[in-house]
């Protein structure tokens, strides 16, 4: 019998873990974003970095990380931030550098600096974008987080390998039915956010 | 001296098998996902009105985690390898499902009308237009479908289906360094692999019938 307070911990440190991430990953890759922006070359790099890991599978990377910085809740971050932060650079590099030139140039016409233009026309042009970014994003953490309770971060992910080692279907679900119930409101908490954002002549 | 180390992991952990098995998994479940996804796609453009919510289902069953999707589906198929594969397809089939009917939606009007003039019937334009026209497309969603299927069949290893994730977890369980790096440097390089693979065949078909 799996109690009502084993799943909501588990939940706690599961959000806690997934919230942290997301966090850290945005707060890294704008600015990341921005600069490709101005660079061709770190554009170029970082879009061919992105293409490369994203090939990658989850558990690899997870794997890989305990030998270079051993088990725990830290690692665990590294490891899914290493996942995450790509998808979010590239759809919001994408988003910023596919603005209609016309739009661009109205706005050089108005005399806004290079700051305003980012601010307000790049920006709330890019925003489907990015947010289709942050979405995936905040999906693949939230599976990964599962994964990385293999290498003793918590949250659901224990339950589910408990579960699974112990054939206890009950654990199990314990595990597997709120990791769903996050990964659906996390989808209609962007969607949300999104529609408010985004310009009205954009919709 | 690291070749013998690196030999000496490979043979304890008997990489080679890990990765025929791997592999098995792997190409059975993009073989199936892609007759079926492109079926799929084909057959939403035929039936405009049950596209959408169809789409919108299969957007659910991406936004399930992988590691639940696997475990919900070992009451139905068991330990091992089967769970594996069928879960793979499910996450493969949006990817290409969504790419198909897009990229058939998204041909050029233009193309249509010279082929009505030409006096082709609607299955003719669809085979001989259509199709060729959005192949681009359809082989960008088998890529994205590749990448998946390689991270869904590595946590195979999880739930008894062996593969590369078997060889993983025996590492990570024994904490052997040597036998996590080895196996999980070559689970990231075969990922490329295919991946660059995937995209040569992509670029090919893009300058044969992109229309952009």
């Amino acid at each position: 019998m799996v109690t009502i307070e084993t799943i909501l911990g588990h939940t706690g440190e599961h959000l806690v873990l997934l919230l942290t991430t997301l966090f850290v990953s945005i707060a890294i890759s704008l600015p990341l974003a921005f600069a490709s922006l101005y660079s061709k070359r770190i554009g170029y790099v970082i879009m061919k970095f992105a293409n490369l890991a994203q090939a990658v599978p989850s558990f690899a990377v997870v794997a890989i990380v305990v030998p270079l910085i051993g088990i725990g809740f830290y690692p665990a971050l590294i490891a899914i931030l290493l996942r995450a932060l790509l998808p979010i650079i590239k759809n919001t590099y994408i988003g910023l550098s596919t603005v209609d030139p016309a739009m661009l140039d109205y706005a050089d016409g108005i005399g806004l600096n290079q700051w305003q233009i980012l601010r307000y026309v790049r920006l709330p042009n890019a925003y489907p974008a990015i947010f289709a970014g942050i979405k995936f994003a905040s999906i693949l953490i939230n599976s990964i987080a599962i994964l990385t309770a293999y290498i003793g971060s918590g949250g659901l992910g224990e339950l589910i390998f408990e579960g699974l080692v112990g054939f206890n279907n009950e654990k199990i679900l314990a595990g597997a039915i709120p990791a769903i119930l996050i990964a659906m409101t996390l989808d209609v908490i962007f969607t949300a956010m999104e529609k408010r954002l985004v310009p009205d002549y954009r919709k | 001296m690291l070749l013998t180390d690196l030999v000496d992991v490979w043979e304890t952990n008997s990489l080679t098998t890990r990765t025929i098995e791997h592999l098995t998994m792997f190409s059975i479940a993009i073989v199936i996902a892609s007759v079926i996804g492109v079926s799929i796609g084909i057959y939403l453009y035929s039936r405009p009105r049950i596209a959408h919510p169809v789409l919108n289902f299969l957007n659910v069953v991406e936004t399930i985690p992988d590691i639940p999707l696997l475990v919900l589906l070992l009451p139905i198929f068991g330990l091992g390898e089967e769970p594996t594969i069928v879960a793979s397809i499910l996450y493969s089939l949006l990817p290409i499902t969504r790419n198909t009917y897009t990229g058939l939606k998204e041909v050029d009007q233009q193309y249509i009308d010279i082929a009505h003039a030409m006096g082709l019937s609607q299955r003719e334009i669809l085979l001989k237009v259509r199709i060729p026209l959005s192949l681009p497309m359809i082989a960008g969603g088998l890529r994205i479908a590749l990448v998946f299927t390689m991270g869904v069949v590595t946590l195979g290893g999880l739930i008894a289906a062996g593969g590369l994730g078997a060889a993983l977890i025996a590492g990570i369980q024994l904490y052997n360094v040597g036998t996590i790096l080895v196996a999980g440097i070559w689970t990231g390089l075969l990922a490329v692999i295919l991946d660059g693979f995937a995209g040569t065949i992509e670029k090919k078909l893009q300058r044969r019938y992109g229309t952009w």
